[in-house]
């Protein structure tokens, strides 16, 4: 069974906004921890990731602009906005309350 | 510039707009960084980008989920769409062609039916302000024919009595013989009252018309030529006004050329004269039907107002005078007179090519529908990136609207052949010569382009793009209910198409018996090897006496040379539509109507019936050594004017108060003489020998052994040894005359035969489609059936009675279509009747059994299924 349509976008989001919460990030670099994702769970491929950046862009959790990267090419950078910020928080919160929950439900049916 | 380009760039990244460019340029860094890494993994340059991009996905799939994302301005989203559109259509070259196929047979089929329902049926006439022109008829006491010749009086009556017409002319066919030093040369003229072109509002070319006077001192010398003739046969001469022209009925000189524009509304008339009242024996009589009559509408007068004034003045004159008792008038617009006997054709013909276009379109819909369940994974993933409904909705009508397009270029090819077949076939002068695919005809494809868009377009696009289907994620396009869903849909799909099809099939399998019926029709006299040609004997050589030598000493002449065996003359040639319609008086008869009736009337020489092979029933053909002008009539007049008596020496007058007459010494078989199609056995021969004030212009019937064109040549050199002034014309053998007066239903039901074979051809594939998917669906039931024991040919059944089925529904729905649908073919209909049974069923039969035969190919795949893999569902 995968992962429904509008909890693998969400849970995309998340991710997204988790790997630039740090520093400022280019797709390439946002990309890499999801490699182990891709090939498995969510099957999504490197370039689904684009889509899921610009939308956010334009929803304003997320901010672009171009830089250079580590080894010198001209890069597009996202960073994550004040508003962008306080929606991971919330997120993050969504899905830890979320995942507790089924933790406990997996774990009453185990014993 | 580049710092021009610079700002614009980042006020765009600053507005949240991401360019084109900007989007390439981030992804191709992301392939660069990806190959870096696994080069550094070990991997060579070439491999590492190759296996970037196959990480990536297709990188043109996803600039456009980009886009979808970054939304954008409604062209730009539509260039890009188109563009999209095309390289998906050579993704998928098989189901373009098949679209483009269909909708171009459809679309075209359409656009050569409507380019000459725009050069006929919306034409405007060449005349200024042509919707006030109408066109005045006598109509017969018993309603029969309401379209009859108008009396010079009653036109004279009617135009001073009736206060509707801003003008009222009138006018008739004339011939005039130009003699030169070569052969004479007959011209096609017209006759008509010196207001004529006043009141078509007519200027001319060169010179000057007719002036408005008083119509009895006419200057009869005055001729008028039309523009064709004048370039054709005087070389546009420029001092042609003035010229004086040496005719059969003496000089006369060219006072005015008419303009091109009307020739087109007058084809083959070369010269018009002014009409002389005094050159018409008895032209005092209302009773003397001969001529045609226009008229203008006064400005706001309509024409129901206009009939109104007309019956009313019609109604005093028919009282006033006995002559014309129980007589009326009718007033018709010209522009619709003018295309009378093909509005109902071209509307239904043009009916017929929108079933098929319907039919077509439904095919595309179906088509449509299986290419988006192999859609389904691309549609769903966008959604599920964030692409807007309207978003995916618009670029799949974009992607139709791009087929239906690119079969309306294809239909414009398939429509200037279909016209070519059309202008080809057509009787002459049933169509005018110059039928163009022009700008209206490009707009109406146009049209047709974006009404399928809409039609076959739009319930594929929603279809593909509900919620519903994004569950196709989940289960990887094998979602089973909602195929069953829309297997349901397409089978109604099905059913309508069948139905549509049977509709045409019906239609044209009724049209063809009646053209197989009217071939068969017995003519009642013998066509082949008879040519029939036309001979005017005007000019002052003769007289009535005159007259009947010449064809008497034709006649010896001719009949014993080589190759000819008969000839006679007659006032109408062979399977004349009209033909004269006159008051008779049977003599002595005690009918309740004391005698007085009207009948067709034909002026005869003697050897007519030997000519044409008729067979003389009872008494004897009339003879050139009759003293008085005898009388031959039909067996059906026989029977209707004197039932249960001999005819044999009765007396018919002609003209309600002719108390003598002239007697009847014969009788002969029934023939079809007014047309095929039209039931007038009854018919009076009176002989030419001997008769008064007879018709000047008659038409040979001449049978002989070898060709038409050596019969003619005989002929032709007989009568220039007699009268070396006379010109022949209208040669044609009497086959041909029979083939053109059938050219219009031969052309209605070619045309309707096409377009049902094409309707049926286009159910076939429908059927093939549905049934071919509905095999895919059941793949799993089926090796279940199998393994459990089923055998081929129960498989085989099973599909194919699914086919049968679709298109016995198809059939009882169309039979339910077909019963309307043949009350606008009703008139075509000869000798079978609208629900002729044979027909009827044949047609079911020949759609079910196309039904089967499509459901064939599917059925025999299903069959030889391994029931393994069929199981295992892959």
């Amino acid at each position: 069974m995968h992962p429904n349509a509008d909890v693998l976008q969400g849970t995309l989001d998340l991710l997204i906004l988790k790997a630039v919460s740090l520093e400022p990030m280019h797709g390439w670099g946002i990309s890499q921890p999801f490699q182990q994702f891709s090939s498995g769970v969510l099957e999504v491929n490197q370039g689904s990731l684009y889509p899921a950046l610009h939308r956010l862009v334009k929803r304003k959790w997320l901010e672009a602009s171009w830089g250079t990267s580590e080894n010198n090419r001209r890069a597009r950078f996202y960073k994550l906005t004040a508003v962008g910020r306080r929606q991971l928080a919330m997120e993050t919160d969504t899905w830890r309350r979320f995942s507790a929950a089924v933790e406990a439900v997996l774990a009453v049916h185990q014993t | 510039m580049a710092r021009l380009a610079n700002v614009i760039r980042r006020l765009r990244t600053r507005l949240g707009r991401v360019s084109d460019g900007e989007i390439d340029e981030e992804l191709r860094f992301h392939l660069a960084m990806e190959a870096d890494l696994l080069e550094r993994g070990g991997m060579n340059r070439e491999l590492a980008v190759a296996e970037a991009k196959r990480r990536f996905g297709g990188v043109d799939r996803h600039t456009e989920e980009l886009r979808d994302v970054r939304g954008g301005r409604i062209m730009e989203n539509l260039l890009q769409d188109a563009r999209y559109a095309f390289r998906l259509s050579r993704r998928f070259p098989a189901f373009t062609a098949i679209v483009l196929l269909t909708l171009g047979i459809a679309i075209g089929a359409n656009s050569a039916i409507f380019s000459v329902v725009n050069a006929t049926l919306l034409r405007r006439l060449p005349y200024p302000d042509d919707a006030r022109l109408v066109i005045l008829f006598s109509q017969n006491p018993d309603k029969s024919v309401p379209r009859f010749s108008v009396s010079y009086a009653d036109f004279l009556d009617w135009r001073a009595q009736t206060r509707s017409f801003s003008g009222m002319a009138a006018g008739t066919g004339t011939t005039v013989t130009l003699i030169s030093d070569g052969e004479p040369l007959r011209l096609s003229g017209q006759s008509v009252t010196s207001n004529y072109f006043d009141v078509l509002g007519v200027r001319a070319e060169r010179g000057r018309l007719f002036a408005d006077g008083d119509p009895t001192t006419e200057t009869a010398s005055e001729i008028v030529l039309t523009y064709d003739f004048w370039q054709r046969e005087l070389a546009g001469d420029p001092n042609i006004v003035g010229r004086r022209l040496r005719t059969g009925g003496g000089e006369r000189t060219v006072v005015g050329v008419l303009p091109r524009s009307y020739d087109r509304d007058n084809p083959g008339v070369d010269a018009v004269t002014v009409f002389n009242p005094a050159s018409i024996p008895n032209v005092e009589s209302h009773a003397q039907h001969m001529l045609a009559v226009i008229g203008r509408l006064k400005p706001g007068v309509t024409q129901a107002a206009a009939q109104a004034d007309l019956s009313a003045v019609a109604a005093r004159l028919a009282q006033q005078f006995p002559d014309i008792a129980g007589w009326g008038a009718n007033v018709f617009m010209w522009r619709d007179e003018a295309t009378r006997t093909l509005r109902s054709p071209l509307l239904v013909l043009l009916a017929a090519a929108g079933l098929v276009l319907l039919i077509g379109c439904i095919n595309v819909v179906n088509l449509l529908l299986t290419r988006a369940t192999l859609r389904e994974r691309e549609v769903a993933l966008r959604q599920a990136l964030g692409a807007a409904r309207s978003r995916l909705i618009g670029q799949l009508l974009v992607e139709s609207g791009e087929l239906a397009l690119g079969g309306a270029l294809l239909g414009l090819v398939v429509a200037h052949f279909v016209l070519l077949l059309i202008v080809r076939r057509a009787p002459t002068g049933l169509l005018p010569v110059d039928i163009t695919l022009d700008s209206r005809v490009l707009l109406f494809t146009l049209a047709l382009a974006v009404a399928t868009t809409v039609i076959a377009g739009l319930w594929p696009a929603f279809a593909a793009t509900t919620p519903r289907l994004a569950k196709a994620f989940r289960d990887g396009g094998r979602s089973s209910s909602g195929g069953a869903r829309a297997l349901r849909a397409r089978r109604t799909l099905v059913v309508a198409e069948s139905s549509l099809a049977l509709v045409l099939l019906v239609c044209a399998g009724l049209v063809i018996q009646s053209l197989r019926n009217i071939l068969a029709v017995d003519l009642g006299f013998d066509p082949a090897r008879v040519v029939t040609m036309r001979v005017n004997l005007s000019g002052p050589r003769y007289t009535d006496t005159t007259q009947v030598q010449f064809f008497r000493e034709l006649q010896s002449r001719l009949e014993g040379r080589p190759g000819i065996e008969a000839i006679a003359a007659a006032n109408t040639p062979p399977i004349a539509p009209g033909g004269i319609t006159t008051n008779l008086r049977l003599i002595g008869s005690t009918r309740a109507d004391g005698g007085k009736v009207m009948g067709p009337a034909t002026a005869i020489t003697p050897g007519y019936f030997r000519t044409m092979r008729m067979r003389l029933l009872r008494g004897r053909d009339v003879s050139w050594s009759d003293a008085k002008p005898t009388i031959v009539v039909s067996q059906a007049a026989a029977n209707a004017y004197w039932p249960g008596e001999s005819p044999i020496g009765k007396r018919i007058g002609f003209g309600q108060r002719d108390t003598v007459g002239f007697e009847v010494v014969g009788v002969v078989n029934d023939t079809r003489a007014r047309g095929i199609t039209v039931d007038t056995p009854l018919m009076i021969y009176l002989s030419y020998a001997g008769a008064t004030n007879v018709a000047r212009t008659m038409s040979l019937v001449v049978r002989g052994r070898g060709d038409a064109t050596a019969i003619a040549a005989a002929t032709r050199a007989a009568i220039l040894e007699i009268d070396r002034t006379l010109p022949v014309y209208a040669v044609r053998p009497v086959t041909q005359v029979i083939n053109d007066s059938l050219g219009q239903s031969r052309l209605n039901t070619t045309l309707l035969t096409i377009f049902a074979v094409v309707a049926l051809a286009l159910a076939a594939v429908g059927i093939y489609g549905v049934i071919s998917y509905s095999v895919t669906l059941r793949q799993q039931e089926i090796g279940v059936r199998m393994a459990l024991g089923a055998s081929s040919s129960n498989v085989l059944t099973l599909v194919l009675r699914e086919g049968g089925l679709l298109a016995l529904v198809g059939t009882l729905v169309g039979l339910g279509g077909a019963y309307f649908a043949t009350g606008l073919v009703q008139s075509w209909l000869f000798g079978v009747g609208r629900a002729d049974v044979m027909t009827i069923a044949g047609t079911s039969v020949v759609l079910i059994a196309i039904a089967l035969l499509a459901s064939y190919l599917p059925a025999r795949r299903a069959a030889k299924v391994d029931p393994l893999v069929a199981m295992r569902g892959d």
